[in-house]
């Protein structure tokens, strides 16, 4: 009985392995830079994950066009590989051992959930890959002290950098208007209501919150922290104790579908009429369909817009990166596809700097990168990765939700900083403060 | 007629056992093709602990909950202690198996359908528990998982191979064992019908409890030995689809068999590999439902049934 | 805290009941008549979902007109679920009806996202603006419609069972298979109308649900199910009033519980927010219940 299966199993187990003998690539002579995509491509997280494919696509495809990455005189072409997590951590270590050793992929781009990316970056520590992030927002990513994580890059924001830029423009211009209107005391620190996912994300954004109130000493206080369960959909109880506690600003740390529906519920059942923040990640197309009116004047954090282009230097390069996306794939990319676009990009400068595909040099070569902004607004106008936990700075902007009355729906417009600003922040009618 | 198909049965079983032991000889360290088996290893030892519960006629649609317990003592005792993976793993398998006890301790008077429910919240309440005990489990962060070899030592992707592959040969000849004795002949008695098992004079809750205790323990280890393959453990360990695979594999491989999770196992995951090249993403769960309902409805014995079935019908 | 936050709550509270109740009695309608347990009644609240929100789109009347159509639309669904998958497979085991729903879940929930993307679909109520106020508790004007309707389903239920024929055929089903069939009842009938009707309920629930501002994806049945399952087993299986009652109290439970935990760990000096416990503590309910109680608190004996 037992023996049979065995038979059976074991059958299987040959054949695969034969089947996976006889696809192994061929060693190339070619000369052609192998770059890794990991990224999504089926599961819970696929459209994402597509989206960074086809922006790298794109960015590969320009950059060959151009002849290719001259590497020490010889013009080397792009070649991407992809890498499908399935969204799942067991289809993210297969993907990522399968690129470094079958593929052998001179470097990785990508990574997407910090959950699945824990477990890639053991595989890349291993074989010391250099592997550019550009979609998972935990900051532990370079900071994990149990792998050697010198070959990691992060090249996007982190759960730290998103409070820290929205609470210092809170601070700046919308905490000004209130106590200006509400003739508070300069002394009253703004009350703030968090309103978080049970996740990594939003428990890391509910941390950088605090981190950001202690570093920039910020007269802000937070009066109420609420937690939900990842997918809820009624938020009604949490928000009326949050009102309860009678906040000027609330903070929902939460996924597109669970902002539409807090901010939704929040103004038309429990009658919360306040500023409501939100997250880079929101700043999608169906974001602005699914809040309807209940969105104006809601402030949006983004590095990478569906429809503002910040004015200044790279205004041309975001409308060209869109049109040609378009263009090719028939759709509007997101900001984890203009993040990994660029991530092309950063590893061409690098291996074009290092001279090499050797990747201890283009390690070295990525650690000691300066180059010029390309489609996202970056701190100094420079993509460059810090000396201690090797992350690029953006420079992330705020948008105010505006009623487009031939659009039907919301549409934001940058009101921070003041270099890439388009119009100014309005404090509406209908906005309640807190308690004096 | 008998003896020799028996005896066809034990060749070919030991000749695969051979190429099993010998894949690494014949083909190199592949460590992509090494890594793919590994998974496939653990979803074995995974599924058969599932079925052996399943075999008492409890249902769990929540050993996830078992899974990941296994897998964070186990993490936490080798950074803790320092004790060596392959040690912390049986660790986290008594561990998980004790947590078992406890929970089949409110399940064995239940019918099937609470007992499946309450299975489902214990994976659902270990999470949340998982994720509030942060100086514990690293909450949402995860912690670090010694690898159960270190990469330092040359082709140790091979060592964990051989690894795996002997402990899930231990399992499942343990589990064999077990059906064979008078646990195994008293659960199935219970399964059948629980009143006339008592009535025999079988102590149910003995049995059901140690149908419990086992199925745990070996999934607890089956998820120790996943995180110390992937080196790193986050609450991602609980979740519903890792409660689902060994339900689908058992099932489609054969339910209540010793072949049928191991099967199973290998015949999805072949499915789904080959789908995934073709790029296929909802379509592959809408043929994994469609593949439970045909298997449950025509083949309820799985596809290690369908030799006999055809020998029936081919007589 | 606040009396009026208090109550504010209940009214949500109340609301997340209703929605558990229709689902809970048409899982208690199915199994009295087959002793069946459908794990995969969730999707059918997912399925009535976008019926209502098509049907919406398509036709744009009001969506409290519209409901009648999803249910009658999924009662036909549910018809054909009964005899493809249920019909064939009764009698052969209790295992084999949970693994035949989880089949069914794999298939409707990856469907609708192949069909209809995992993007999520909302209906704009023309109510929607409307709310009554009653001194600082807000009632919006589609929570009082959802709530009359849901009684309203309820009592015309209870008329259908009581006072129809069919009803009483269907009730003396349940309660006993073979005699019903020897008096000339066609029992393979009434598991068709069981299950229509179930589903239809399902449908109801799943409109309501996306009329009151919520809103439908593919996977949004899961957990309401499984808040269901925990209604019929608190309330007893077979039980209608229970499942009134467990439904309410757990909506209510489940929205009014974490905040009395929040001030009861604060009295410690421990600040914690436990509104993300919302399942958890549905489960803790249900498990503290059926240790207690195997059968339920309502529940009836024998199967």
């Amino acid at each position: 009985m037992m023996n049979k299966k065995y038979g059976i199993l074991f059958a299987v187990l040959v054949f695969s392995a034969l089947i996976a003998g006889c696809v192994q690539p061929p060693e190339g002579e070619v000369k052609e830079i192998k770059i890794g995509i990991v990224a999504p491509l089926t599961g819970g997280a696929s459209t994402t994950g597509t989206d960074m494919w086809q922006s790298a696509v794109l960015a590969a495809e320009e950059i060959n066009a151009r002849g290719g990455v001259n590497v020490s005189g010889v013009d080397m072409q792009i070649t991407l590989v992809k890498g499908d997590t399935e969204t799942s951590r067991e289809g993210g270590v297969k993907a990522v051992t399968k690129l470094i050793t079958e593929d052998k992929v001179d470097l990785l781009i990508g990574g997407f959930s910090s959950g699945i990316t824990y477990a890639d970056q053991v595989v890349a520590s291993e074989h010391k890959v250099p592997f550019i992030i550009t979609g998972a927002s935990s900051p532990i990513i370079t900071r994990r002290t149990d792998i050697d994580t010198s070959y990691f890059f992060h090249h996007c924001p982190t759960t730290d950098d998103y409070p820290e830029a929205t609470l210092l423009f809170v601070n700046d211009v919308v905490k000004p208007m209130i106590y200006e209107r509400f003739n508070f005391s300069a002394d009253r620190p703004l009350r703030l209501g968090v309103l978080y996912q049970d996740s990594k994300y939003g428990e890391g954004v509910y941390e950088g919150i605090k981190k950001a109130i202690e570093k920039h000493n910020l007269g802000i206080e937070i009066v109420s922290a609420e937690k939900f369960k990842m997918s809820e959909t009624d938020f009604r109880t949490a928000l009326t104790v949050i009102k309860e506690s009678k906040p000027d600003v609330v903070y929902p740390a939460a996924f597109l579908n669970e902002q539409t529906l807090i901010v939704a519920q929040g103004r038309k059942d429990v009658g919360l009429d306040t500023i409501y923040l939100s997250v880079e990640c929101n700043d999608d197309p169906d974001y602005y369909t699914g809040v309807e009116r209940w969105g104006e004047y809601s402030i949006q954090e983004s590095r990478f817009s569906p429809y503002a282009i910040p004015s200044g230097p790279i205004h041309d390069a975001v409308g060209k990166f869109k049109e040609d996306f378009k263009n090719k794939w028939g759709t509007s990319p997101s900001m984890m596809g203009a993040s990994t676009y660029e991530g092309v990009y950063v590893a061409a400068e690098a291996i074009k700097n290092a001279g090499t595909l050797d990747k201890e040099k283009v390690r070295a070569s990525l650690a000691e990168l300066a180059m010029p902004q390309i489609i996202e607004v970056m701190q100094n106008g420079v993509i460059t990765f810090s000396p201690d936990y090797r992350e690029s700075k953006f420079e992330l902007y705020m948008e105010q939700l505006r009623w487009d009355e031939t659009a039907g729906e919301t549409r934001p417009e940058i009101v921070w900083p003041e270099s890439i600003k388009e119009t100014d922040f309005v404090l509406p009618d209908w906005y309640e403060s807190g308690s004096s | 007629m008998k003896l020799d198909r028996i005896n066809i049965k034990t060749g070919i079983g030991i000749v695969s056992l051979i190429l099993a032991f010998i894949v690494p000889v014949i083909l190199g360290i592949n460590q992509y093709l090494l890594t793919v088996l590994i998974i496939t290893l653990v979803f074995i030892i995974y599924s058969s602990a599932w079925n052996l519960l399943a075999l008492s006629g409890q249902a769990s649609l929540g050993h996830a909950a078992f899974f990941g317990i296994g897998g964070y003592v186990s993490a936490i005792i080798t950074n803790s202690l320092g004790l060596p993976p392959i040690v912390a793993i049986f660790v986290g398998g008594f561990f998980a198996a004790f947590i078992g006890i406890l929970i089949g301790f409110t399940c064995i008077r239940m019918r099937e359908w609470f007992l499946a429910m309450v299975t489902f919240g214990f994976a659902i309440i270990a999470h949340t528990i998982t994720t509030e005990l942060p100086w514990l489990t690293g909450g949402w962060d995860g912690i670090p998982a010694k690898r159960l070899i270190s990469v330092t030592i040359t082709n140790y992707i091979m060592y964990e191979y051989y690894i795996m592959l002997l402990i899930a040969v231990a399992v499942v000849v343990i589990i064999y064992q077990l059906t064979k004795s008078r646990m195994g002949l008293a659960l199935e008695a219970i399964r059948e019908n629980e009143l006339e098992a008592k009535v025999m004079g079988i102590n149910v809750t003995k049995y059901k409890l140690m149908a419990f205790a086992v199925s745990a323990f070996f999934t607890g280890i089956a998820g120790a030995l996943e995180i110390h393959h992937f080196g790193y453990i986050t609450p991602e360990v609980y979740g519903m689809d890792i409660s689902f695979w060994p339900i689908i594999y058992s099932i489609s491989g054969g339910l209540f068999t010793i072949g049928g999770p191991i099967l199973g196992t290998i015949v999805i995951t072949f499915i789904w590999e080959i789908l995934r090249t073709f790029g296929l993403m909802y379509e592959r769960f809408i043929l994994i439902g469609v593949i439970l309902i045909l298997i449950v409805i025509f083949l309820p014995r799985g596809l290690v049934s369908i030799p006999e079935k055809i020998k029936r019908s081919h007589p | 805290m606040d009396l009026s936050v208090l109550l504010q709550i209940l009214v949500w509270g109340l609301y997340a009941g209703c929605i558990y109740i229709l689902l809970a009695i048409g899982l208690n309608l199915i199994f009295g008549v087959m002793k069946v347990v459908n794990f995969a009644h969730g999707e059918l609240l997912m399925l009535g979902a976008y019926a209502a929100f098509w049907i919406y789109t398509l036709s744009g009347i009001n969506p409290y007109l519209i409901i009648a159509l999803a249910m009658i639309l999924l009662g036909i669904i549910g018809v054909f679920i009964e005899r493809l998958c249920f019909r064939p497979i009764m009698g052969t085991g209790k295992l084999n009806e949970i693994f035949l729903s989880l089949g069914l879940i794999y298939l409707f929930q990856n469907l609708a996202a192949l069909l209809w993307t995992t993007g999520s679909r909302s209906i704009h109520s023309p109510y929607s603006d409307v709310s009554v106020s009653i001194g600082s508790i807000r009632l919006p004007l589609d929570y009082i419609i959802i709530i009359v309707f849901t009684i309203l389903f309820l009592i015309a239920f209870q008329l259908f069972m009581k006072r129809t024929t069919l009803g009483r055929a269907m009730r003396a089903t349940s309660q006993n298979r073979e005699a019903a069939a020897l008096m000339g009842i066609h029992v393979e009938r009434m598991d068709m109308l069981s299950f229509a009707l179930g589903s239809a309920l399902a449908a109801a629930a799943g409109s309501l649900w996306l009329i009151s501002g919520q809103i439908a994806n593919p996977y949004m049945g899961s957990i309401p199910a499984i808040k269901a399952f925990a209604v019929i087993i608190i309330g007893g299986l077979g039980s209608i009033p229970g499942a009134i009652v467990a439904g309410l109290t757990l909506g209510i439970a489940e929205n009014v519980l974490p905040l009395f935990i929040q001030s009861f760990v604060g009295l410690f000096g421990v600040s914690m927010s436990f509104t993300a416990w919302k399942d958890t503590i549905a489960f803790f309910i249900l498990i503290i219940v059926l240790v207690i109680r195997p059968t339920g608190i309502f529940g009836e004996k024998g199967e």
